[in-house]
């Protein structure tokens, strides 16, 4: 027992043997722009690191000798240099990296749980550069994400390929992470987009598909990771200023107020670093009128994040948020006679009077912790321990509803190279989930899981494969486990040495159902229904296959990448109408009632037609959806649209730039809960006009978020937003 | 050479898309058209549509019909125009003579050529009627405004519960 122990410790501690060097440089652009967040490393191994604010990185413990470092970053074509090292020595390794508006992805951190870059991920996987959330002038980083193609927000709930639907926010298809953390609420499983400030995150990774066999529970349509910025090294501060104002009604017999809806807020940041050690504060607040009635919101967080270079193998990350939000719930848009209707069929900016008067107050915050050790160029090891928690209270007509829910997670996992063609990941994660609330009763959830990852290159020309499974049992209350397996299997195929590639995978997903959705016991004010619980529910599960391409350059100025996915779901859990048996009344219960298959083409095509100052996009995807349930055989989902469209197009000019995004969705063919809510949907049209222009250490940007005001709504009964106008000024020191 | 039509198209290609951006998307609806003499509302379907339909229209009896016969001759309008019926609900509106009504009933066709005699009750079943709001057991009145309309006459046509003439009238074999 003593000597197994002391192997295992032999193995985890830092290796003090071979000669090694320290490796340090900058990263900038053509122009001598500092890159931020730019991946330099040694491929094939555990040694990689991300730039700071300035450009700069640093890589201890390089075995000295001759290594081979890449440099890569979004938007730039990726470099490699060989570096000489000498034991005990300190090297300089300065990158310079060309502009490549073309560049597709070329850091991937979501599809294989650890960063690496210049090789193609055997799934589809997209990225929002800081550069991308800056330009859009976001308040909460769901706008930013929202334009990346496949994806659709419908009232705050993600759908990734049409993977969620809309569920009333009681649960989420897709995972998300905080710098590799899962973030999904402890009792409904949703995701609070507005748990970190925007002004924190650095970059967005998006994995399309199952990703069950690394992430578990919640990654059954894909998972999404913030990455929040780095300490840099010195000291740096930034404050930023936001102010705006909404559309009126474009038709007057829709007018609810005498005067314009405002928004505005304000945010800092103040962080000191060196290279051993560093952190950062950042607080602020912003309120918002509402572009309909009853729609006003305040909000306000604070965040906080240290890093510790404990020795130069091993790091610690210790990172956390609070944010409190209290905003009116427009429940339901007035139809005809239930508000001061005007003579109108439905009145859109007013809210129905059985709704009137709610509100939400809203707290949500983490902390997490996270410490990396480099054991060896070969081999590393990384633990990681959060808690979530979040606190509601909502206040209806005649009812009032509160929830407090806790999540634990912790994780431990292990990276070795065996050699330079090989990497293995192995790991273990527990998570425990418990909820107080009076319309969710009193339950935990508890979740162990193993999983490993083997990725294998093949030959020079860059192909490479990977094979994993993980394992997780689950418990609810303490009861018996249930076990779920999620393999998955993919590989990568280069086309030629110019960048394109082909890919295919087959991986299974699933999601545990959180606890609200089982426990869940009220009266629903939109339907005059009470919901019912459903402690029996099962895990979803689905199995997720994609083969895809991406085009290398051609016409000198275009790339494209598209990708055929084909999910088959089962036992997809949707709301139910069904009689009781104790008073023969009709109540909703959510059960698992459908099989569904969900099949589709994602294709983007990337132009740079006038050199890199002009940058556009155009992307569309198709739905194929058929649900199977008893009540409806072959139905489409609901809330999946057929079509969806995105367009880009940026121009920059020295500091300046213009851009705007296009957004269209079609109508979706089926919403549920037909004839109890009102039908009425249209499809989404929506342009988005931004300007932008630096000086020094100032930076103002305009945005008109659908400039054209555009009036529709994505689910029933509720308004998406007008047209909003917001001058954002930064300052950054 | 070749490159800068390309590239002009691709342009062309984005600049389109922007321009599709102008729709009208929502718009106002009004209760009744602003001109309506008659009565108007929304039906809400339920039920499964049946395969022989034809259509569904609304009429309205100044007094509640006795007889089969009372149930077509006395019908207004007598030719009724149809109502969508595929959606969960579709607004109606028909114009009618000012004065009080008994009766306004959504009527099922089944598809078949109308005589506008009693025999025509073999092709027609009631789909649903307006209520009365104290007593929902009951049918609804509804007077028609001189020069006026009528509305939020709304009520629930059920396709799986489509009720023969003969439930509401007494109708002479023939």
């Amino acid at each position: 027992m003593y000597r197994a122990l002391a192997v295992v410790l032999l193995v985890l501690a830092p290796a003090q043997v071979v000669a090694q060097g320290v490796l340090r440089g900058t990263v900038r652009s053509t122009q001598g722009a500092p890159i931020r967040g730019a991946m330099v490393g040694v491929a094939g191994s555990t040694l990689y690191t991300q730039t700071d604010i300035t450009g700069r990185y640093r890589l201890a413990a390089v075995p000295a000798g001759q290594v081979r470092v890449r440099a890569a970053a979004i938007g730039y074509s990726p470099q490699a240099t060989v570096v000489s090292l000498t034991g005990g020595d300190s090297t300089t390794a300065d990158f310079t990296l060309e502009a490549s508006p073309l560049e597709l992805a070329p850091l991937d951190v979501v599809s294989t749980k650890l960063p690496r870059f210049g090789d193609h991920p055997v799934t589809s996987v997209a990225q929002v550069s800081e550069q991308e959330i800056d330009r859009r002038a976001v308040n909460t980083i769901d706008e930013a994400v929202d334009k990346v193609p496949a994806i659709q927000f419908l009232n705050g709930q993600i759908n990734i390929r049409g993977s969620t639907g809309y569920v009333q926010g009681l649960n989420s298809r897709v995972l998300l992470l905080v710098d590799g953390v899962p973030m999904n609420q402890g009792d409904r499983g949703g995701i609070n987009w507005d748990l970190v400030p925007v002004d924190q995150i650095e970059r967005v990774d998006i994995l399309k598909g199952a990703g069950s066999s690394l992430y578990g529970s919640a990654a059954l349509g894909g998972v999404v990771n913030l990455t929040t910025r780095d300490v840099p090294s010195g000291v740096h501060e930034r404050v930023r200023f936001t102010g705006g104002i909404y559309a009126n009604p474009p038709h007057p017999v829709w007018e609810f107020r005498d005067q314009s809806g405002f928004q505005g807020g304000g945010d800092g940041t103040w962080s000191y670093g060196n290279e051993t050690w560093g952190a950062s504060i950042s607080g602020g607040a912003r309120h918002s009128d509402g572009y309909r009635e009853e729609d006003s919101q305040q909000h306000w967080q604070v965040a906080a994040k240290t890093r510790w270079q404990a020795s130069p193998r091993t790091r610690l990350d210790v990172s956390g948020a609070w944010a409190d939000d209290k905003y009116d719930v427009p429940l339901s848009w007035c139809t005809q006679g239930q508000c001061v209707d005007l003579g109108q069929a439905y009145q859109p900016f007013k809210t129905d009077t059985g709704g009137r008067a709610a509100w939400t107050d809203s707290r949500k915050g983490y902390i997490a912790a996270q410490a990396r050790t480099v054991v060896s160029e070969r081999f590393a090891w990384q633990a990681r321990g959060s808690w979530y928690r979040t606190d509601f209270f909502d206040q209806r007509r005649d009812t009032s509803e509160f929830g407090i829910s806790n999540r634990f997670g912790g994780e431990l996992r292990a990276e070795a190279h065996p050699d330079s063609a090989r990497t293995v990941l192995v790991g273990t994660e527990a998570t425990f989930s418990d909820v107080t609330s009076d319309v969710f009763g009193n339950h935990s959830q508890t979740e162990f899981s193993a999983y490993a990852q083997s990725e294998q290159s093949l030959g020079r020309g860059g192909a490479h494969f990977n094979a994993g499974a993980r394992m997780d049992f689950l418990a609810v209350d303490g009861g018996s486990l249930s076990a779920v397996v999620s393999p998955r299997l993919g590989g990568s195929l280069p086309l030629g040495r110019n960048g394109g590639a082909l890919r295919a995978s087959v991986g299974r997903g699933f999601r545990a159902p959180s606890l609200a959705e089982r426990y869940v016991s009220l009266v629903a004010a939109e339907f005059g229904l009470r919901v019912v619980p459903n402690p029996n529910l099962q895990p979803e599960t689905a199995w997720s296959f994609e083969a895809g391409a991406t085009t290398a350059p051609f016409l000198h100025f275009m790339r494209a990448d598209v990708a055929l996915f084909w999910t088959e779901a089962r036992q997809l859990v949707e709301p139910q109408l069904i009689i009781l048996s104790s008073d023969s009344s009709a109540a909703i219960q959510l059960q698992n009632v459908s099989e569904a298959r969900i099949a589709g083409l994602d294709a983007t095509l990337l132009a740079a037609p006038v050199s890199d100052r002009l940058k556009t996009s155009l992307s569309y995807t198709y739905l194929s959806t058929q649900r199977r349930a008893p009540d409806s055989p072959n139905a489409p989902l609901a809330y999946r649209p057929a079509h969806q469209l995105k367009l880009a197009a940026d121009y920059a000019l020295g500091a300046a730039g213009v851009g705007a995004d296009f957004r269209f969705a079609s109508r979706p063919e089926r919403i549920e809960l037909e004839g109890y809510v009102d039908p009425r949907r249209v499809p989404m049209k929506v342009l988005d006009v931004r300007a932008q222009w630096g000086h020094g250490p100032l930076e103002l940007r305009l945005l008109v978020a659908n400039a054209l005001n555009y009036i529709y709504n994505l689910v029933p009964q509720t308004l998406a937003p007008v047209r909003t106008t917001t001058i954002t000024a930064v300052w950054s020191h | 050479m070749l490159q800068t039509p390309v590239r002009l198209a691709g342009l062309a290609v984005i600049v389109a898309g922007f321009v599709t951006a102008c729709d009208k998307g929502l718009q106002p609806e009004r209760i009744c058209a602003p001109d309506l003499v008659g009565v108007c509302g929304t039906i809400h379907f339920r039920g499964t549509i049946p395969d022989s339909t034809d259509n569904v229209f609304v009429a309205a009896y100044a007094t509640f019909p006795q007889t089969c016969n009372d149930l077509i001759a006395n019908r207004q309008p007598v030719i009724p125009g149809s109502v969508p019926y595929t959606d969960s609900a579709a607004a109606y509106s028909v114009a009618l003579a000012p004065r009080g009504y008994e009766w306004v009933v959504a009527v099922w066709k089944k598809v078949g050529t109308l005589t506008l005699t009693p025999a025509d009750t073999a092709l027609l079943r009631v789909a649903g009627y307006y209520r009365n709001p104290a007593d929902t057991t009951q049918p609804g009145g509804v007077t028609v405004p001189t020069g006026g309309a009528a509305g939020s006459i709304d009520f629930v046509a059920d396709f799986d519960h489509l009720r023969p003439a003969t439930d509401f009238v007494t109708c002479t074999a023939r």
